[in-house]
């Protein structure tokens, strides 16, 4: 039985990788300037450098990519551990005030800090490591908030989880509007184009700061993702098991924070990748998490991977942000869960 | 022989307090079984000893450790808990739920050993779910159910089950299917078994050793001849009970009674 289970994933796991290469394909060859599999190839692999494909590869395309890729397993994974740990399957980071606490905290950086200056210089490279910092730090905060406000009688109230995420979303929302709209034009912007979740502007720097993040809380999660299976039983069994349940779930919860905040930092931010790539990893593997996990990295992967592509080509040479894109795929299929999970 | 001592406790939740001071202990080896009328704390008191609902003050000692300072994974590894309402999320199989039992005993987690293997097999075997195994759990009777549960409690492998209302919902065959089982694994194994059964004529046939409760406090203990008289059921569930031999084992049982 678990070895089906294990040659089920497997199976669903390559076809998802092929799939992320076949997104990865479309992404590369095409655009405002098209190259062929062979250009792309060469390119990559040093034989007859061209300066003109370098600078499009290397500079604009192979970034992009690369966020989006991150962006979505690290989205991926926090949805699937946010999910697990609330026992709510409509939890998303983004529906949970993450998202915007993150967000108003890096806004907030942007308008101090001056981010319109971020060119070349020596300093703006330390500034956008310090980024996911205070993204952190925001995403951070919002969740503590949330916490305290659904904190009751001793255990986590699942409904006033969700009420006072939305409450503290919006609240968050309405700050980063606030000081956004006390930027100057150029800084306002960029921050309206990275509040509503885009990447077009990647480059190698915003990957070296996310990367570190990605890497070690996703493998942090993925060792504990096993105790994910034992919180969708009752607290109590999960306490009469001896899981130091409050421990965990505040490492689990506080590592998908990390995650979180190190993907808006970056892209801003986008929506329903959380909430889709684990329900459609469930669909696929089962519900045993350490399988769920890494499926639904891959998803998140290629579901980011594709849509910037859609968004990158479906007005070209006009761009639209990662993040619409994401939400006119995710709305529908959000209310397709609420219809389907009667909650 | 004294294993589990519960010592002082005052037990309740946020702003109520359900039990003021409360000391009783548990004999090894025996049934033992907390009788009471509905909010007398019966159950607050099996939550607290299960170490599922913290004490304001006293304790619960394990072998003579209080258990709040012990490892609550060395703790899993000596007393296993079947809680009074329990979920199983859907799609969980059979054998998936009771392999958590194993959760104490393992190393590094989610890794299976031989040991387990063969522990889950025979709790699997135990309670008779061979043919069920890999059924996913809702498409189980409330019956089968229960008895999932209490395969994953063995599976945990340890001395002491502590067992909040194990016959709740079932019919009349099924509990004493339960209350069978239960018995079994006492005088197969010398399993310790502590539970809440509201049934009392249940309570007086298979236990060893019955603790009746009432508004929080201890009112009488002993063997099920010693607490099912007329008085102690008067005093303990305001019942004028008629108390005649049960057939089966001998204790008394109730066999009918009116308010007083």
């Amino acid at each position: 039985m678990t070895k089906k289970a294990f040659s089920r994933f497997t199976l669903m796991m390559s076809i998802f990788i092929v799939l992320t290469f076949v997104a990865f394909y479309l992404h590369v060859t095409n655009g405002i300037f098209d190259m062929s599999v062979w250009d792309v190839c060469k390119t990559i692999l040093r034989i007859n450098p061209n300066e003109k494909y370098d600078l499009v590869i290397f500079q604009f395309r192979l970034p992009r990519i690369v966020i989006a890729g991150l962006v979505g397993i690290g989205l991926g994974i926090a949805g699937t551990v946010i999910q697990g740990v609330t026992k709510n399957g409509l939890a998303d980071p983004g529906i949970l005030g993450i998202n915007a606490g993150a967000g108003a905290s890096i806004v907030i950086f942007m308008y101090f800090f001056q981010l319109s200056s971020i060119t070349s210089t020596q300093s703006s490279f330390s500034s956008i490591l310090m980024m996911p910092i205070f993204g952190f730090v925001g995403g951070a905060l919002a969740a503590t908030l949330i916490y305290l406000f659904s904190w009751r009688n001793g255990v986590l109230d699942m409904q006033r989880l969700i009420l006072s995420g939305i409450a503290i979303s919006s609240g968050f929302g309405a700050l980063s509007l606030y000081i956004s709209l006390k930027m100057n034009a150029q800084d306002y912007e960029m921050a309206a184009v990275w509040i509503s979740g885009s990447i077009y502007n990647a480059n190698w720097t915003f990957v070296a700061s996310m990367l570190p993040w990605i890497v070690i809380l996703g493998a942090i999660i993925y060792k504990k993702s096993p105790l994910l299976d034992y919180f969708q039983l009752e607290e109590s069994t999960a306490k009469s098991l001896g899981i130091k349940v409050e421990k965990e779930k505040s490492i689990l919860l506080l590592s998908s924070i990390g995650l979180v905040s190190a993907c808006v930092s970056v892209s801003g931010g986008i929506g329903f990748i959380g909430l889709m790539a684990p329900h459609i990893a469930k669909q696929l593997v089962g519900i045993q998490h350490k399988y769920v996990l890494p499926m639904s990295a891959v998803i998140g992967m290629f579901l980011l991977i594709i849509s910037d592509y859609i968004a990158k080509t479906v007005f070209a040479p006009s761009e639209l942000s990662v993040g619409i894109v994401v939400s006119i795929i995710g709305i529908p299929y959000f209310l397709y869960l609420l219809v389907k999970l009667k909650v | 022989m004294q294993e589990l001592i519960v010592d002082r406790a005052a037990i309740g939740y946020s702003n109520a307090l359900i039990i003021e001071e409360l000391s009783l202990s548990i004999p090894k080896n025996k049934i033992t079984t907390i009788i009471g009328p509905n909010g007398c704390g019966k159950s607050t008191l099996l939550k607290a000893i299960a170490r599922i609902l913290k004490m304001k003050s006293g304790a619960v000692y394990l072998d003579g450790n209080a258990i709040h300072r012990l490892d609550t994974k060395e703790v899993a590894k000596k007393m296993a808990i079947l809680p009074q309402t329990a979920n199983a999320p859907g799609g969980l199989k059979v054998y998936e739920l009771v392999s958590y039992g194993r959760f104490p005993h393992q190393k590094r987690l989610g890794a299976l050993k031989k040991e387990d293997y063969a522990a889950i097999d025979r709790a699997i075997e135990v309670t008779g779910l061979n043919e069920f195994k890999n059924r996913p759990i809702e498409a189980l009777s409330g019956g089968q159910r229960q008895r999932v549960w209490i395969a994953m409690a063995l599976a945990q492998e340890t001395e002491i089950l502590v067992l909040d209302e194990p016959t709740t919902y079932l019919d009349m065959a099924h509990q004493l299917d339960i209350l069978l089982l239960l018995k079994r694994l006492n005088e197969e194994e010398g399993r310790t078994i502590i539970m809440v059964l509201h049934d009392l004529n249940h309570a007086s046939r298979f236990s060893d050793y019955m603790i009746a409760m009432k508004g929080g406090e201890l009112i009488t203990e002993g063997t099920p001849a010693d607490v099912m008289t007329c008085l102690n059921l008067q005093q303990v569930f305001n019942i004028d009970a008629s108390i005649v031999k049960c057939p089966f084992s001998e204790n008394p049982i109730c066999l009918s009674y009116q308010l007083c």
